[in-house]
């Protein structure tokens, strides 16, 4: 109702437009409050969910905690190694609400837990604190019944090692972190879990479980039979591997001493007062390995061509260089055939048959059976070989019959085995290999004619040479082998007193399966009438090996006569 | 109109603040069930981790074998010989003609109450 007078417009706002605009301007105000109110609230809601929760557990996210390892199974399915879930329990001490009573009931079901220092982890307003770590089931069922707020268990997964020391230097061990420290342990993780783990997917029961090549059983025989040589022949160590021919997998591998994977500190526990003892000697040491390398220089020789089986050889008197003379520890003192060098172990004629093949031949015939390359092998424990990169006449000499080059006892087990196989090799694992690997991995060594030839003297030294004694213990199992006894080296020189003895074998030789290496170190006599050579020690024990275990791998014995006859002729006896 | 409209508004917003209560606590209970179900399932497979590590330590030929050596007096254990094995050629064939006079015999001793696996017929 505006009243307009002339020019000089007096406008007069009645009583309800006041009132009007006065109700637009409150509602204007509520709206902007509305307004504010809910851009408050979003911002609450924004600020919610920008909000990480902190996961971690003093530094490590919950996941690398309870990541879980593939259990590892032998070639039967029988656990090897295995995790187990164990809860730990921790607190949240800002949401504890009363701290002593708190305290006060925790102490009833762990009393060893100090109060005070309970008190003071439980005070305060962090958001993660370990209480106990890896109880037992029974023990989180009390703690659980307590129902104090605050307090949860979280799962860890511990590595258990069902057989204990059994398999150590295969398995290796695992660190608190679950983290391998050795053995196949190590090589997983630097194989594909390591990377599935650390993105967090190594998690939960799902994961399969690796299957190793070892057969329990022998490796648990091939153990027990190696510590009964360290008891009984007062040795310093003493080690074996068996590979299976055929496909290169390693059926046992044990290291006396070794130690227990569930304690890893045993690992480097010094034995008998000697620091550095507990080491695979299979893999990662690397030992002349003394007359068992007459088998690789025959083997070779005869492949060649250079040398036949009827060749003949002056082993009447020794061999010169310069100041040194090599003679024959068995002296026979005649002329050899190749049989009778191979049987009477003779340095003299291994030098004769090297020469007559030729000493760089000898040298590249090394490098094709694998010598000088490292071993395949998945183990991280490994070292390489030792041998001249070129042979002079002295090296090639000794190295005939294994006297200046070292290699790893796995080496030499590879080639004995690909020696039987009809001149085939197969890189030794501790996988479980496919028929189609072996057919992809074979390769010819020497040729299936030498290869027969070689399980003929490996026969022969067994009936009539140095292995009779692991010819007695295994009767029946055709078995055959070279013996090496080598002296050990003390302060730059060969030690008389010291031996390094070894016995490369092969069985059943008819139809060769298994091969198999077996060191002693620094082994005694056993009683007067015993000898300390290689047939008497490292020979007996590897025949007390077979003959427990051929019957667990399915090789029956075998008493027929018409074997040996048909596999080492008459006219070689 | 308005009014009705609102009448309306006013019923959903009360059932939907009496659902979403429902819902709420519903969802506290489920949440607060699968706590507890998660809670029991890890503590089981703990137990079967346990309980699998057990089997496989008795499974063990290390543990086993003491055992044997334990019980090798009283129950006569011996590693087996090599001279214990037979082959099947060991075994002999059917005889051609059935030997009546042995199974006679045989039966004669069973008729008269003795047991031919203590005292074997024919001296073998």
């Amino acid at each position: 109702m505006a009243v307009m007078t002339g020019e000089d417009a007096i406008s007069v706002t009645g009583a309800r437009k006041f009132r009007g605009d006065l109700t637009r301007t409150r509602i204007r105000w509520v709206v902007a409050g509305l307004v504010g109110i809910f851009c408050i609230v979003g911002g609450r809601l924004i600020q919610l969910g920008m909000v990480v929760t902190d996961n971690t557990i003093e530094g490590q996210s919950r996941d690398v905690i309870s990541a879980s390892r593939p259990a590892i199974l032998d070639r039967n399915g029988l656990e090897m190694a295995v995790d187990i879930r164990v809860p730990s329990l921790y607190a949240e001490p800002r949401r504890i609400i009363d701290v002593d009573d708190a305290v006060e009931k925790l102490r009833t079901v762990l009393p060893d837990l100090d109060a005070k220092w309970l008190r003071q982890k439980l005070s305060g307003d962090k958001g993660f604190v370990w209480i106990k770590r890896q109880l037992t089931p029974e023990l989180e069922d009390k703690i659980y019944q307590l129902g104090i707020p605050g307090l949860d268990f979280l799962t860890e997964s511990k590595r258990f090692y069902p057989g204990g020391p059994e398999a150590s230097h295969i398995l290796g061990s695992v660190n608190v972190d679950n983290q391998g420290i050795g053995g196949v342990e190590q090589y997983m993780d630097s194989q594909d879990l390591g990377t599935l783990q650390s993105v967090g997917l190594a998690r939960g029961e799902n994961l399969k479980p690796v299957q190793l090549s070892i057969d329990m059983r022998v490796q648990h025989v091939m153990r027990e039979q190696l510590l009964d040589a360290l008891d009984r022949y007062h040795a310093h160590a003493a080690a074996g591997v068996m590979i299976d021919v055929h496909t290169g997998e390693v059926i046992a591998l044990s290291s006396v001493p070794d130690f227990d994977p569930n304690d890893p500190s045993t690992m480097i526990a010094p034995y008998n007062g000697e620091p550095k003892m507990r080491f695979n000697r299979i893999t990662a040491g690397k030992y002349e390995l003394g007359s068992t390398f007459k088998t690789v220089t025959i083997a070779g020789a005869l492949d060649s061509g250079a040398v036949k089986m009827t060749d003949r050889f002056d082993a009447r008197f020794g061999v010169r260089f310069g100041r040194f003379t090599i003679t024959d520890f068995h002296g026979q003192n005649r002329i050899l055939t190749v049989p009778e060098v191979y049987k009477y172990s003779s340095n003299v004629g291994a030098i004769h048959i090297m020469q007559q093949w030729g000493k760089d031949n000898y040298r590249a015939f090394m490098t094709k059976i694998g010598f000088d390359s490292p071993l395949p092998i998945e183990l991280p424990e490994k070292t390489t070989s030792s041998i001249p990169k070129k042979f002079a006449d002295v090296t090639a000499a000794t190295a005939a019959f294994g006297h200046g080059i070292a290699v790893t006892p796995l080496h030499m087990a590879a080639a004995m085995a690909a020696f039987v196989n009809n001149g085939v090799y197969e890189p030794p694992t501790i996988y479980m290999r496919s028929e189609d690997q072996v057919k992809a991995l074979a390769k010819q060594f020497i040729s299936p004619q030498t290869s027969l030839e070689i399980r003929e003297l490996m026969r022969l030294n067994a009936l009539e040479g140095s292995g009779t004694v692991m010819d007695r213990q295994a009767q029946g199992y055709r078995v055959g082998g070279k013996t090496g006894t080598a002296e050990k080296v003390e302060h730059g020189r060969y030690s008389s007193s010291k031996n390094f003895n070894v016995l490369a074998s092969s069985f059943p030789l008819d139809n060769p399966k298994y091969a198999m290496v077996v060191i002693v170190d620094e082994p005694h006599r056993e009683g007067p009438t015993t000898g300390d050579t290689a047939g008497w020690n490292a020979g007996k024990t590897t025949g007390r090996i077979i003959a427990a275990v051929a019957p667990m791998l399915g090789i029956a014995p075998n008493f027929d006569k018409a074997i040996d006859d048909q596999l080492v002729p008459v006219s070689i006896r | 109109m308005i009014r009705k409209l609102n009448i309306l508004l006013m019923l959903t917003s009360s059932i939907a603040l009496v659902a979403v209560y429902g819902l709420k606590y519903s969802v506290e209970e489920v949440a607060k069930g699968k706590q507890g179900l998660e809670h029991q399932i890890q503590k089981q497979q703990g137990q079967l981790s346990l309980l699998q590590a057990d089997w496989s330590y008795l499974n063990q030929p290390g543990h086993i074998q003491p055992i044997v050596m334990r019980h090798q007096q009283e129950l006569n254990l011996q590693p087996i010989a090599q001279t214990q094995f037979g082959s099947l050629s060991d075994i002999p064939m059917r005889p051609a003609q059935p030997d009546t006079d042995a199974m006679t015999a045989l039966f004669q001793s069973l008729e008269s109450g003795v047991d031919p696996a203590d005292h074997p017929i024919g001296g073998r």
